[in-house]
């Protein structure tokens, strides 16, 4: 499902290069949760960025859903996003659609006939437990709300592979309970799930195999 | 799809709100002011083509001469350069005319003692002669003619029509240019604002692998929209004054 061989990323501030992963290599199968965790600066949003192609690894290869990501072209790289869904931190919900619009945006963007979007649009917002607020606005939902409207967002094409980059980052332990339990919900569907916390204590609490990174390297890799 | 992509631009155009119906507004001026300078002045230069055609040039002779003098005069001035024809009008003739043209009056012509008009000729300047330099050459051959007294006409107020239609198209010209490039420059600021309001859509769009088709149609169907709209209002607006004027 994922690989990574020997990656390593360089940002260059100006004159100074500034390394944020150094020589990485793990593996996920095909159905995992796996935990990234480590603290701020370890390399974590780094390396999600590099799983859904919004940047390239300056050494090393990395192989998603059977594609090396380096390399690809710009429809690849479309192609490869249709079936990664992505939650970050903020909702990066639209503003001026309800929930259920934000939802349908997706589905309709890709060309989904319209007969199929209501139906897929509900059934994620059922699987996020938010179908009661399906006609709310962003700013009308809590910060959990919110959350859970963006993961019905990123598992509404039912994709094979879900990246959550700190998306319990902003809430608080009620909240962030939920957002996991719907986060295991999502796996035990099959979805492979990589969530990405620096939460060390959420991490410990979900029991998931956790790969640990600390100045840009995988420390532990354990469970 | 398409309907999604048509329902995002015009999205797009509320939100740009009224930059966007300055961009239209501007759109419409500079398409108006083109189309209406354009109008006036292919009509005046209609006009002055015909007008030319008519543009007769008078040489008043000292004395009538005989029809013999008449004949040899009427063939040297044919053979001039420039000269289409040429007609003879003798003092009756000339005479005859201005009766006509007194019509009720034309009784106080017989209280003349004499018939006081000169005889002349009516030269018609070729299609090379009818303009500004042609008409002066040929009004200095026939001015020194030795029968010549004077001559009169020529096409100068055509030519001074002819000036003000060019004048005219070279101003419409010049503020059309002027509108466009304020149109241009409101059209890119109002695109300017719909991307920057559409930034968070492109995003997820991006994101979720959505074609550059689909991120950059909506953008460029405003666009459109907004010229298209632009160009059916300066259309109605310049049908209407015609219609009005006609």
């Amino acid at each position: 499902m994922i690989e990574l061989h020997r990656v390593s990323k360089v940002y260059s501030v100006g004159p100074v290069k500034v390394p944020a992963l150094r020589e990485v290599s793990f593996r996920i199968n095909k159905g995992e949760f796996v935990v990234l965790t480590g603290p701020s600066g370890a390399g974590k949003t780094t390396l999600l960025r590099l799983l859904y192609r919004d940047d390239l690894p300056s050494e090393g290869d990395v192989e998603v859903l059977g594609a090396n990501l380096v390399g690809l072209g710009r429809s690849q790289v479309a192609a490869l996003r249709r079936s990664i869904g992505v939650v970050f931190q903020d909702s990066k919900l639209l503003p001026v659609r309800t929930v259920y619009e934000n939802v349908a945006f997706v589905l309709r963007v890709l060309g989904t006939p319209r007969r199929e979007i209501t139906a897929r649009a509900f059934d994620a917002l059922r699987a996020v437990g938010l179908s009661a607020r399906a006609q709310a606005y962003p700013a009308q939902l809590s910060q959990g709300e919110a959350q859970r409207a963006a993961l019905a967002r990123a598992i509404v094409r039912r994709p094979p592979l879900l990246l959550a980059d700190e998306p319990t980052g902003n809430l608080d332990e009620a909240m962030a309970a939920e957002i996991v339990a719907v986060l295991k919900d999502i796996g035990a569907g099959g979805t492979t799930i990589v969530l990405a916390t620096h939460q060390a204590r959420l991490a410990a609490t979900l029991r998931r195999r956790t790969l640990t990174l600390g100045g840009g390297r995988v420390m532990k890799d354990e469970g | 799809m398409l309907g999604f992509l048509v329902g995002e631009a015009f999205r797009d155009l509320r939100r740009a709100g009224r930059v966007a119906v300055s961009a239209v507004v501007l759109i419409t001026l500079s398409l108006g002011a083109l189309g209406g300078f354009w109008l006036v002045s292919s009509n005046i230069g209609r006009a002055v083509a015909k007008w030319h055609d008519q543009v007769r040039i008078v040489v008043y002779l000292k004395r009538e001469p005989s029809a013999c003098d008449a004949a040899a005069l009427l063939e040297r001035v044919r053979a001039m350069p420039g000269v289409a024809g040429v007609v003879f009008i003798g003092k009756a003739d000339a005479l005859r005319s201005l009766k006509q043209v007194l019509g009720k009056d034309a009784g106080v012509v017989d209280q003349l003692p004499a018939n006081p008009l000169p005889a002349s000729l009516e030269v018609t300047p070729s299609a090379t002669a009818a303009t500004p330099d042609g008409a002066r050459d040929l009004l200095t051959r026939l001015a020194v003619l030795p029968e010549t007294d004077e001559v009169a006409g020529g096409g100068d107020w055509v030519e001074r029509l002819a000036h003000w239609q060019r004048l005219l198209a070279t101003i419409g010209l010049g503020v059309g240019a002027v509108l466009a490039v304020a149109a241009i420059l409101t059209v890119t600021t109002a695109t300017t604002l719909i991307l920057h309001a559409r930034r968070h859509e492109t995003e997820i769009m991006r994101l979720v692998g959505a074609s550059e088709l689909t991120i950059r149609l909506p953008v460029l169907l405003q666009g459109m929209l907004q010229g298209l709209a632009g160009a059916v209002l300066a259309l109605g607006a310049l049908v209407i004054t015609h219609s009005v004027v006609a």
